[in-house]
């Protein structure tokens, strides 16, 4: 799903931007869509797991966009909380981001080898995880909102 | 109470029936500890005792894969051992080829604890490390003083079932598996001495191994092939008819320079492969197949390639030492730079 | 900077009519104590408990552990910023009440971790079993945010801390060290010349709530690589707002008691000249740990160092600034020994690190943090069990009916610590 077009094609067949924000976040926490859904693009993954936005993210970086934030940003486990949230450009480069890539494919292997999560077991512990996951990405909004161009 | 029974696994050298002019001989049990086991026996004290020795050699084994594991299985089967310990083979290649994958055999085969020792750069230890606990030995037989106490210490361990601490605890090459273990000194302290010892050029040993990717710079691209010279280089074992370098089939010790001048195909009368890794009838009919000289020479003659370079070198792969293999290369490559060649075609099998 | 250190031992803590500390003894009247921490509204409920080392008692969930000290001399107070005013410390003289410390304990969030055992196979992995803690266990208000409550807790224990360290301002010390940083120019002096330079590079945690560490009450994740003296970090210059994961989290006592410092501080001018310590973040957004990690090796060319320890804190995301800033150094001929720990997973196999280099040829590690262990079961549990089957390294079951409790070392405070606090390893 996501949150807010980002572009569309004039009559004319060019692309018109209509979001302005520099930067998208795909994610697959409710709380991050709502609460940062007015600020920028988001990639929402209603249903997708953490192992699905890290591979979203992958298929971005290989389209040439940027990962802007670190995949696996906290210390809370990918083997105990479910949600996942990246910040990935809007803009497109020239070619792959080899650094992007090496991020993406490191934390798709620290996924592969986790054991399996729990199934969590009180909605306020649930709750807490997404708080958590949203003050990480929120942590980077300062940086990035700093600058003009990405 | 009655003491562990032990198979011991030796090659023909520490079995003393000869070096390697006798590496052919197969698998035979004697009774008793033979060679390196009477050290064993001592360490073993009232614990346990080497009941059969299986004395093998190293080109049998190697050669024979299939069937000296079956046949030495049987051996071990016959003795109904608690424990089954294999050299130490220290750098020897063929050997530590064998001891690990007979270890590897008893373990799954027999469900019987196993234990080996080699040099840390064996083949066999690369291999076999993640299969197999192997006990980290001197490069040589000199080390044999040191080896056989701590095999005997950490058998003890196994056959008792006892708890198995960490590598540096216990002596044994790390087998991929990280065990946490209470150092005598903090991290910090650690951290320090480590730091003394890489700023004044000592060697020190990491805690934590990077894993290694290994990744080769690639060189640019060749822009014009019609100009280019292609040298041939291979870990095929490809060898004139004869072998007359005599480069062994597996844990090769050198490698060859073969001239090509003139040579338009490889045939079965003119060239074989040293090769021991493999069913060797299709690189024997031709070895062309191996390494593309027939194909190269068209080319040459065709335009498509400027030259196909007069020497092929040849070496044979089969678990052979990361380390011998680099140091061949790094001589080929000097070669290859001093007769202005442009690029290689490197084979495998 | 100088620094003379007064380390009080105690020996022991009771609960009495008075605040104080006698003969080694620390005597403790709650009330007062818990006054200041009982007017924040957020904080519903409040009280202490003591735990002595050796006794049956499991203290979960910790948040913080803090030492007890007390500026007696020179500019400032402890925990600058935070509790005192942001005046620089680090000189002077300062008093530990050592052998003790206060530990924040009780729920935050719903997976609030860290375990304390002052006994058993658990008290083997946690520095923290061999300290007598006196325990100021909290409770939130209905309905509170959770930023607004971390930062509440944080405080309360910092404050209390301080006011126990006050106790200590008239004692006469049972030992005194002095500790001396050189000045930039100092360090380039003729008695030393033939030394090593070396440097400390120190990584704090700075991802968001529950993983942020402030300096001089400063958010790290606002902050430029710079430099800081080691004695500013003994009067509480840093202070950890990190709760996760126990195991590897730095809490403030760990920064109090900095054992890279002090093992470098140790062998100063006789081994090596330890020249300065550089303190950088480890952001979530990439361009922060690229200019951190490049401002870390700029400082550490301007101190003309010739090696460093790093140390970092944290999984994962902090595993990419530890090796961009040991490779960054090393590039620039700069020998490097780095601290981390690992998560090999349960059986050990798996790959340690979510980063790698092969220039970062020289680790020492805090072990692996996946390793399972079994906690006996224990006769008192001050705080709750509640959340041990949702705790971090924990599992549906964890919590065993016998009271036993099988889970990772993940869960217990300080066991895998990356500052190399403890003597565990791994191979």
């Amino acid at each position: 799903m996501i949150i807010g077009e980002l572009w569309r094609l004039t009559p004319g067949g060019e692309q018109e931007t209509l979001h302005t924000s520099k930067f998208q976040i795909v994610t697959n926490n409710p709380m991050v869509a709502e609460a940062l859904g007015e600020r920028c693009h988001i990639v929402f993954l209603e249903h997708g797991s953490d192992r699905d936005v890290i591979e979203t993210v992958r298929d971005l970086v290989h389209r040439h966009h940027r990962v802007l934030t670190a995949p696996l940003a906290g210390s809370v486990k990918p083997w105990e909380t479910p949600y996942r949230s990246v910040m990935v450009s809007v803009s497109k480069g020239t070619a792959i981001d080899a650094t992007s890539l090496e991020l993406v494919e490191f934390a798709l292997m620290v996924i592969g080898q986790s054991r399996e999560r729990l199934e969590t077991t009180k909605p306020s512990i649930d709750r807490d995880f997404q708080t958590v996951d949203l003050s990480l990405i929120e942590s980077a909004l300062p940086s990035v909102e700093a600058i003009g161009r990405i | 109470m009655s003491k562990f029974k032990v198979v011991h696994y030796i090659n023909q050298f520490f079995g003393q029936v000869g070096g390697e002019e006798m590496a052919h001989i197969p698998a035979e049990k004697r009774k008793g500890p033979v060679g390196p086991g009477l050290a064993f026996t001592k360490n073993f004290g009232d614990d346990a005792e080497i009941v059969a020795t299986i004395v093998c050699g190293d080109s049998w084994f190697n050669e024979n894969l299939e069937l000296a594991t079956e046949t030495v299985l049987a051996m071990v089967k016959e003795e109904s051992p608690d424990l089954f310990i294999a050299g130490p083979a220290f750098n020897a290649g063929r050997y530590g080829v064998a001891c690990g994958t007979i270890c590897d055999a008893v373990q799954t085969e027999l469900g019987i604890p196993v234990l080996t020792g080699m040099y840390v750069e064996n083949p066999g230890a690369d291999m076999f490390r993640t299969k197999v606990l192997i006990v980290s030995t001197a490069d040589s037989a000199a080390g044999m003083r040191r080896a056989v106490p701590a095999m005997a210490k950490l058998a003890l361990k196994l056959v008792k079932g006892e708890r198995i601490g960490a590598s540096v605890e216990e002596g044994y090459i790390p087998d991929g598996v990280r065990r946490n273990f209470f150092d005598k000194k903090r991290g910090s302290t650690r951290a320090l001495e480590m730091l003394l010892k890489k700023i004044a050029g000592e060697p020190f040993e990491t805690e934590y191994p990077m894993p290694t990717f290994d990744r080769v710079p690639p060189m640019p691209a060749i822009t014009d092939m019609t100009k280019a010279t292609i040298a041939i280089v291979t870990s095929g074992g490809i060898v004139p008819k004869g072998n007359p370098d005599r480069i062994e089939s597996s844990s090769a010790s050198k490698y060859g320079s073969y001239n090509i001048e003139g040579v338009d195909d490889l045939t079965s009368e003119t060239y074989e492969t040293a090769h021991g890794g493999h069913d060797p009838v299709y690189a024997n009919e031709d070895a062309d197949r191996v390494i593309p000289v027939d194909v190269l020479r068209q080319y040459e003659k065709e335009g498509k390639i400027g030259k196909l370079h007069d020497w092929f070198y040849s070496t044979v792969g089969n678990g052979t030492a990361v380390a011998s293999s680099k140091k061949y290369a790094a001589e080929i490559a000097e070669k290859l730079i001093s007769y202005d060649v442009d690029a290689v075609v490197l084979t495998s099998t | 900077m100088k620094l003379e250190v007064g380390y009080i031992d105690i020996k022991g803590i009771r609960f009495g009519d008075y605040n104080a500390v006698e003969d080694g003894i620390l005597i403790v009247n709650p009330e007062p104590l818990l006054e200041p921490v009982l007017e924040d509204p957020l904080i519903k409920s409040a009280h202490f408990e003591i735990a002595t080392p050796g006794e049956s008692i499991r203290i979960t969930p910790v948040k913080d552990v803090i030492e007890p000290r007390v500026k007696v001399e020179g500019g400032g107070g402890v925990f600058p910023g935070m509790v005192s005013k942001v005046d620089t410390v680090g000189s002077g003289k300062t008093h530990v009440l050592r052998g003790m410390a206060v530990v924040t304990a009780g729920p935050i969030v719903g997976f609030q971790e860290g375990i304390i055992d002052m006994t058993g196979v658990g008290a083997d992995y946690t520095p923290f079993s061999k300290l007598h803690n006196l325990v100021l266990v909290m409770e939130p208000v209905e309905d509170f945010k959770q930023h607004e409550y971390e930062a509440a807790a944080r405080l309360a224990g910092l404050r209390t801390a301080a006011a126990i360290g006050e106790l200590a301002r008239e004692l006469v010390p049972d030992e005194t060290v002095v500790y001396e940083t050189p000045t930039i120019a100092e360090s380039f002096k003729e008695e030393w010349k033939d030394l090593p330079r070396v440097g400390y590079v120190m990584m704090l945690q700075s991802q968001g709530l529950l993983h942020d560490t402030y300096v001089y009450g400063v958010d790290a994740k606002r902050t430029l690589s710079t430099l800081i003296s080691a004695t500013e970090v003994m009067d509480g210059a840093i202070v950890s707002g990190n709760c996760v994961s126990a195991c590897d989290k730095n809490t403030t006592y760990h920064h109090q008691n900095n054992p890279v410092i002090h093992d470098l501080l140790a062998v100063h001018g006789k081994k090596i000249n330890f020249v300065g310590t550089i303190i950088t973040n480890e952001n979530v957004y990439l361009d922060d740990k690229i200019r951190s990690s490049d401002w870390t090796s700029k400082m550490a060319r301007y101190l003309s160092l010739d090696a460093a320890i790093i140390t970092q804190e944290g999984f994962g995301n902090p595993d990419t600034d530890l090796i961009m800033n040991c490779t960054k150094l090393e590039k620039q001929g700069i020998k490097t020994v780095i601290i981390t720990d690992e998560y090999a997973g349960q059986d050990g196999k798996s790959q340690s690190l979510a980063d790698a280099d092969e220039l970062a040829n020289a680790v020492v590690t805090g072990g692996n943090a996946n390793e399972v262990v079994v906690l006996p079961p224990l006769d008192r549990v001050i705080g709750t069990l509640d959340y041990v089957d949702t705790v971090a390294g924990g599992h549906a079951g964890s919590l065993r009916p016998d009271g036993s409790i099988e889970a990772e070392l993940q869960i217990i405070t300080g066991s895998t610590n990356e500052m190399g606090f403890n003597r565990m390893s791994a191979r």
